[in-house]
């Protein structure tokens, strides 16, 4: 059975955060619930829908911006109390608006999630946790890098409290009191947590957790160990997953899982017979969608999905059928009620524009005068720029509460920028002059009417490191611009990971110096991505990176006055060498640099290059042939004379030339990557070897691993 | 929403803008389409093809009913319609890049087949002004054909540059069909008959033309703009980062006025309303659309819009009834029209709490802290400036745009810096601006055609900020733009900028430099006329078209200017007598043509006839036109080698076919060695072969381009007169006639 959802807006406030949007218990079943929402104005309303028109139950005063919004109440009773974060303030709200909790928590920084369960409130700043049992302070922990979100399993079902933190490393961290009980690897940076069904399941320990690179999973999490269930890879590439929720809207008495997405997807997945979740139903919002939830809030008695979205907007996704909905021809009314409020909105925006105007003016005349000033309208940039490890590229994302007008991306670095297919703004290059004013790419994108999202592509280079800078305009008066910036750093192709294979061939780097563990940490830091700010506990501390395109791996330990990075990839080893001793030159630091490099390394990692090659000149070579054997096939009507290989070929046309779209230059990176390790092994050797490159390229032309290879040794 | 009534998918890939709908038996409408190598398939669903294996057409082997034609060649426009009337059904027009051939389907026979050596790049059949039988007009390298239905050439004319888009349509109302022609050039000439009424200057390759109602028609360009015009006034246009592959006008919602249906690169069908561009209907394909067409192709009595995608997937859609207008679309209109308005709301809701929080932050004094957030004063105002720069050692000459604020400390005062410089005026460095200067930020140009792509920016490394930004621009043609400027203004820390927009006109000929006259380094090439004007009207007429130094002081008739090109340094002077007559010298005839439409467009002048002399440049065409008799008369040679060759293949082959059956190995290895070395020496000879039609192709173009510039200096009736005897000319291969008409516009002394 197909399910279809129907749209439905039902009212804007301000930009909103992750989870600020809840539906209130319903009185009965499938009764109309109340929508509760919290903004960046720091108001938050309540109201519900009659006859179409949002009316207000309760709206609070502005105040600070709300980073989370949570429902609570005595154990076993309906949870209908509503508890808001608000900088490093708890409140809380009966269901008629009534404030009966002012908690000032005393954190140095702003609440960035929340859980409560019964009087146990859990919250987390950036990196610290804390737990209240009616607001006092019970247990702290200090995580090794960023919370994303916090969840407690299920108190009714389990014997002990069980919070679990969603920390960007790719770790959820299980704790017991203060202490961590395990760390579980998730398969990218974990932004969401929910219990599964809602409570748990059966035993209480279902947790569901989204990334940030749109991945979904189930994880039992048990007191000794955790047992990774099932996980849906993002095949679609599709964004990265905002929240979650679980409800019942096929009607088939299973509940199924409900998504939302930073890029406007919502997607419902129901349960097979054997509990795997299989895609139900998918629609494409114009923007991030922030909160979502199941129940009922347009019509009493049909099921719907409610969400949120970044610039404000409540919609539902209904099951209430559009009466409409019915063949060609037929006359479409406009029923009353869409009429009201029409002419409501049109009569409101009148008066807007009246008041706009007279605004306008008095600004137009303070210009005039000598010592006024014009101070730049602040607007709200939502951005995130992440690493696909797909095809080892940046995504850079821009979301802006009203349209956008144009954006101007400039880097000081050498970075291709590549189109991607959902945008519909124009791009233009701009050529630069690149000595004078270190610009390597200059671009504008100008958007269409009604954008809010932009999404850009970036590819990097290792060891070319810098700065990217996004320039927004949006289009309101007055015309005003935010800067955005994000660092390409040197090993930008590099991500965390938390396990190595430690029977590879390493080369090492050795550093020692008279330098602080803060001052290596921040070289660290400087040079990889996804590495914690902030110097990390302890005397000692060990990253384990993976190259994203080859697979090569980096380990890096480093204490006071000493750092050991080890790497099968010359080139990696390389790059750390010329970067921090160009760092420890600008802040005048007497560094000492020893490596040791192993010459099977550089062997090994052609081999882990080989199949890649392989595959890539494969498929250039198939699709290549794929127009000439279409031809053959259009003359001769079947295709039963041709080998089996070529049948093979016509046969996956539309997928081989699909892939080879997907990653353009593939094979100039692999060469590059392949000149690059050429270099390396000579540098270290003292020996430059520019020369012999378009040697090593003609080889490269007519590849066969083991010339390849005896080129590295003979050169 | 108007869903497709049929969709058909075909094995066979169709190539863009190449298909076309024909009453091929005149009865049942087929489908027409060029495929891969060299083919054309005929989609006919209504009756089984009778086709026997005759000369041309023959079964596709992968559905019954498509049958293949054989075209030998890459067909590079395709069109179908009634090329004689008296047959009563429609004829198949396939045009290469050296041949036009009309084929009559129904007998699988050949109308006529005719080289067209300027190459077929677009084609469109149809009644051209009082020619009373239809024409299949050809556009190839800067020529315009047109034939009739026995292949005779009734009409040709030439036109500024390669040929990319044609259109009938009419444009000024009179009952007749006018020719529009979209080139390589960026231009949109009106040809009555053969002469140009009008044109219009686009923004890249106009890539489409399509008639829409009465003097109305759309148009596509390469870098993925689509419009209407009427006339010559645009109503709209839009631009996608897809191109547009084929444009249509069809009454989709049955409101009595057609709308311009764009198929895309990506797949998407949109039809948009003619005035304003609203979109009011939008489906999509899987892959690039080829073609828009309409047709009858269920029979029914009713025309269905007809879309066929680069896959051979075709869709047809019947017009929305009268009732359902304007909701097309998929989504309903109320919900729509609600969020759109809340939209309105919020973002005036926003620009509100700007104003407030503007009167708010007024009241606090401007101190430091409002750096990074960017508040600048409110009397900050921006100065723009052009000017011409001769350019220095590193720096060609360019044109130079100068934007300060006007309380930002500049680097550098008026003038040119290197003056500054040797003056021995300290620089004031950078890091000496105090808090309260404005700097500039960046600065976004937004212009067509003079940048590489649609925008230029300017962002100044943070070490190099100042309060003025210098920016050269070099327009590559003379036409005149409007530069769309959005500058940043800020302070050196701020996260936030102002953005000032504002737009100013570069002037047509800004890239030429007024000079001090010497008579030394005067061109010999002129052009001369007379025009009724005072020399004040010519006075303003230079001051709007270049660019002046301010001090500039024209007195009165007689005078004469001189300018220096910035692009190549070449001399033009601009004299005028008392008698009103203009003479301007410049080597470059495409200047002299462009100031001569354009004082004719000032002054409204109908008709000029212009006495010219471009001596190095007719000795170059001269050179052309006997490299054009070389080169055919090498293309006849190869062309005869090459039917020697291939009979000579035929004998080897069957030599050795019977040396084969008479079990003679050996002699049979022979002749296929002899036959494999003469299949080597055609592939060599069919290399020569084409590099000779390249360079004849090249050489034609020169040819015909030199008939339109000579055209081009001339306004009104004399300029058809020169044109239609140039070509005369030509045919008559008496090229001294020609300078001499391209020199005084007639050919009799």
């Amino acid at each position: 059975m197909a399910l279809h959802l129907n749209r439905a807006d039902y009212l804007q406030v301000g930009v909103t955060s992750q989870k600020t949007m809840k539906l209130l218990p319903a009185s009965r079943h499938r009764a109309t619930q109340k929508v509760v929402i919290g903004d960046h104005d720091g108001v938050v309303m309540c109201f519900g829908m009659k006859k179409g028109e949002a009316v207000a139950v309760f709206k609070t005063l502005p105040g600070q911006k709300i980073a989370r919004l949570e429902l609570g109440g005595v154990l076993n009773t309906p949870q209908e109390k509503i508890f808001i974060a608000a900088g490093s303030e708890i409140r809380g709200f009966t269901k008629r608006g009534k404030q009966f909790l002012s908690f000032e928590t005393n954190l140095t920084e702003s609440i960035k999630a929340m859980h409560i369960s019964g009087s146990d409130l859990f919250l987390s700043a950036s990196y610290i946790y804390n737990h209240y049992c009616d607001c006092k302070d019970q247990h702290y922990y200090l995580s090794g890098d960023k919370i994303n979100d916090i969840i407690c399993l299920p108190v009714e079902k389990l014997p002990s409290i069980t919070p679990v933190l969603a920390c960007q490393d790719r770790v959820l961290r299980v704790l017991q009191g203060s202490d961590v009980m395990y760390e579980t690897e998730v398969p990218g940076p974990p932004t969401v947590l929910a219990l599964h069904n809602r409570n748990g399941g059966n035993s209480g320990e279902d947790l569901l957790f989204g990334t940030s690179d749109g991945k979904l999973g189930l994880i039992q999490i048990t007191a000794s160990k955790p047992i990774h269930k099932w996980e849906i890879r993002n095949e679609k590439k599709r964004g990265g997953i905002l929240c979650v929720d679980s409800f019942d809207i096929v009607g088939d008495g299973v509940k199924d899982l409900l998504v939302g997405r930073d890029d406007g997807v919502v997607e419902v997945y129901s349960f097979n017979d054997a509990n795997e979740p299989v895609l139900r139903f998918d629609q494409m919002l114009s923007e991030s969608v922030t909160s979502i939830q199941g129940g009922c809030v347009g019509k009493e008695g049909y099921d719907e999905i409610v969400v949120s979205t970044y610039s404000g907007w409540v919609t539902g996704l209904t099951t209430e059928p559009v009466h409409k909905e019915c063949g060609p021809g037929e006359e479409v009314k406009i029923n009353q009620e869409m009429q009201n409020k029409i002419s409501n909105l049109r009569s409101e925006l009148e008066y807007l524009q009246y008041k706009v105007l007279q605004e306008r003016e008095k600004y137009q005349q303070s210009s005039q005068s000598s010592n006024a000033k014009s101070a730049v309208p602040s607007f709200s940039v939502n951005d995130k720029f992440t690493l696909n490890k797909d095809d080892a590229s940046y995504s850079l994302i821009l979301e802006v509460q009203t349209a956008i007008d144009n954006v101007l991306i400039q880097s000081d670095v050498p970075i291709d920028l590549l189109d991607v297919d959902k945008n519909s703004a124009v791009v233009s290059f701009s050529s630069c002059d690149s000595e004078s004013n270190d610009n390597f790419l200059l671009a504008t994108y100008r958007c269409q009417a009604n954008t809010t999202r932009l999404e850009l592509k970036i590819r990097s280079i290792e060891g070319q490191y810098g700065m990217l800078q996004a320039y927004v305009t949006p289009r309101i008066q007055p015309k005003t611009c935010q800067v955005r910036q994000y660092l390409i750093k040197p090993l930008s192709l590099h991500q965390r990971t938390h396990f190595i294979d430690h029977d590879r061939p390493m080369n090492t780097l050795t550093l020692t110096g008279q330098f602080s563990f803060a001052e290596v940490h921040s070289w660290v830091v400087f040079c990889l991505p996804e590495v914690p700010e902030k110097p990390p506990a302890g005397e000692c501390v060990t990253f384990y990176f993976q190259n994203t395109f080859l697979d090569t791996q980096l380990e890096s330990t480093y204490r006071k006055g000493e750092g050991v990075f080890k790497s099968d990839n010359i080139s990696t080893i390389s790059i750390l060498k010329d970067v921090l001793s160009k760092e420890a030159t600008k802040r005048k630091i007497n560094l000492n640099i020893s490596y040791e490099i192993n010459e099977v390394s550089v062997k090994h990692t052609l081999k882990l290059i080989h199949p890649k090659l392989e595959y890539q000149l494969l498929l250039a070579k198939k699709v290549q042939l794929i127009d000439a054997l279409k031809e053959l096939q259009v003359h001769e009507g079947n295709t039963n004379f041709l080998i089996p290989e070529y049948r093979g070929i016509l046969e996956e046309a539309d997928q081989l030339q699909e892939e080879y779209k997907r990653q353009p230059a593939h094979l100039e990176r692999l060469y590059g990557m392949i000149t690059d390790l050429f270099i390396d092994k000579f540098k270290f050797k003292g020996t430059n070897v520019k020369t012999k490159v378009p040697l090593l390229l003609e080889i490269l032309d007519s590849y066969d691993q083991n010339a390849l290879i005896a080129f590295f040794d003979a050169a | 929403m108007l869903l497709p009534v049929f969709t058909l998918k075909l094995r066979h890939k169709i190539s863009p803008r190449m298909v076309a709908i024909g009453r091929y038996d005149g009865i049942h409408p087929c489908l027409a389409a060029a495929t891969q190598a060299g083919k054309v398939f005929i989609h006919n669903p209504h009756t089984r093809s009778q086709h026997s294996s005759a000369s041309r057409a023959f079964q596709s082997p992968l559905e019954s009913d498509v049958s293949l034609l054989n075209i030998n060649q890459a067909v590079s426009c395709l069109t179908a319609g009634v090329l004689n009337p008296e047959l009563g059904y429609d004829a198949l027009l396939v045009g290469t890049q050296t041949n036009l051939l009309a084929y009559d389907v129904y007998n699988n026979s050949d109308l006529f087949y005719r080289e067209v050596a300027d190459g077929t790049n677009a084609i469109v059949l149809g009644t051209l002004g009082d020619i009373s039988s239809p024409l299949a007009i050809v556009g190839g390298n800067c020529a315009l054909q047109g034939f009739d239905h026995e292949g005779n050439d009734l009409f040709w004319t030439v036109t500024g540059d390669n040929v990319h888009s044609l259109a009938l349509c009419d444009f000024d109302g009179d009952g007749k069909k006018e020719l529009l022609v979209g080139s390589e050039d960026f231009d949109i000439r009106v040809f009555k008959e053969d002469e140009i009424v009008a044109e219009m200057t686009e923004t890249e390759i106009i890539t489409s033309l399509c008639p829409m109602d009465s003097s109305r028609f759309g148009y596509a360009l390469s870098n993925g703009t689509v419009g209407v015009y009427d006339k010559t006034a645009r109503y709209w246009r839009i631009k996608s980062k897809n191109h547009a592959m084929s444009i249509h006008a069809f009454d989709l919602n049955s409101d009595g006025v057609c709308e311009l249906i764009t198929g895309w690169s990506n797949g998407k069908v949109d039809a948009r309303h003619d005035r304003t561009g609203e979109v009011i209907f939008k489906d999509n394909f899987s892959c690039a659309v080829a073609g828009v067409l309409e047709g009858d192709y269920r029979m029914d009595g009713r025309t269905q819009l007809i879309c066929c995608s680069v896959d051979g997937e075709i869709r047809g859609y019947l017009p929305g009834t009268a009732e359902m207008t304007g909701n097309l679309m998929d989504t309903s209109v109320e919900q729509d029209l609600i969020r759109e308005l809340s939209q309105k709301k919020q973002n005036l809701l926003l620009e509100l709490r700007n104003y407030e929080e503007n009167a708010k932050a007024e009241l606090s004094p401007l101190s430091e802290a409002d750096g990074p957030r960017g508040a600048i004063p409110a009397s900050t105002t921006l100065h723009t400036a052009l000017s011409v720069s001769l350019g220095r050692e590193t720096q060609p000459a360019h044109v130079e745009l100068c934007i300060s604020t006007s309380n930002g400390k500049k680097l550098c005062g008026a003038g040119p810096w290197g003056l500054l410089c040797h003056r021995g005026v300290v620089l004031e460095l950078p890091w000496s601006l105090s808090p309260a200067d404005t700097i500039i930020r960046a600065v976004l140009i937004f212009a067509e055609g003079i940048f590489l792509g649609e925008s230029h920016v300017v962002h100044p490394s943070i070490h190099s900020l100042s309060g003025s930004v210098r920016i050269p621009v070099t327009p590559p043609k003379d036409v005149p733009v409007d530069l769309h400027l959005k500058t940043f203004v800020g302070y050196r820390s701020s996260t936030q900028f102002h953005v000032f927009e504002m737009t100013r006109q570069l002037p047509r000929f800004s890239m030429y430099a007024l000079s001090s006259p010497d008579s030394a380094s005067e061109p010999v090439s002129y052009v001369s006329f007379i025009i009724a004007e005072r020399a004040q009207r010519v006075v303003i007429w230079l001051n709007q078209n270049f660019l002046l130094p301010e001090d500039t002081n024209i007195q009165n008739a007689p005078f004469q200017v001189c300018f220096t090109s910035l692009r190549n340094g070449g001399q033009l002077y601009i004299k005028i007598k008392l008698s009103g007559e203009i003479t301007i010298n410049t080597d470059d005839i495409d200047l002299a043509g462009d100031i001569i439409q354009s004082m004719a467009a000032f002054f409204a002048i109908e008709d000029l006839q212009v006495e010219a002399d471009f001596p190095v440049y007719f000795e170059e065409l001269r050179k052309v036109l006997v490299k054009v008799d070389e080169y055919h008369s090498v293309h006849q040679k190869l062309s005869a080698e090459m039917a020697d060759n291939s009979n000579l293949i035929r004998s080897l082959l069957v030599r050795a076919e019977d040396a084969r059956l008479m079990r003679d190995m050996k002699t049979m290895k022979n002749r296929y060695m002899e036959l494999y070395d003469l299949n080597k020496d055609l592939l060599n000879g069919y290399k020569i072969r084409c590099n000779n039609h390249t360079e004849l192709l090249g050489n034609l173009k020169a040819v015909n381009q030199a008939i339109q510039r000579a055209g081009r200096l001339r306004v009104g009736k004399p300029k058809n007169q020169v044109i239609a005897a140039c070509r005369d000319a030509i045919r008559s291969n008496n090229i001294n006639t020609l300078f001499r008409i391209m020199r005084v516009g007639t050919a009799s002394s």
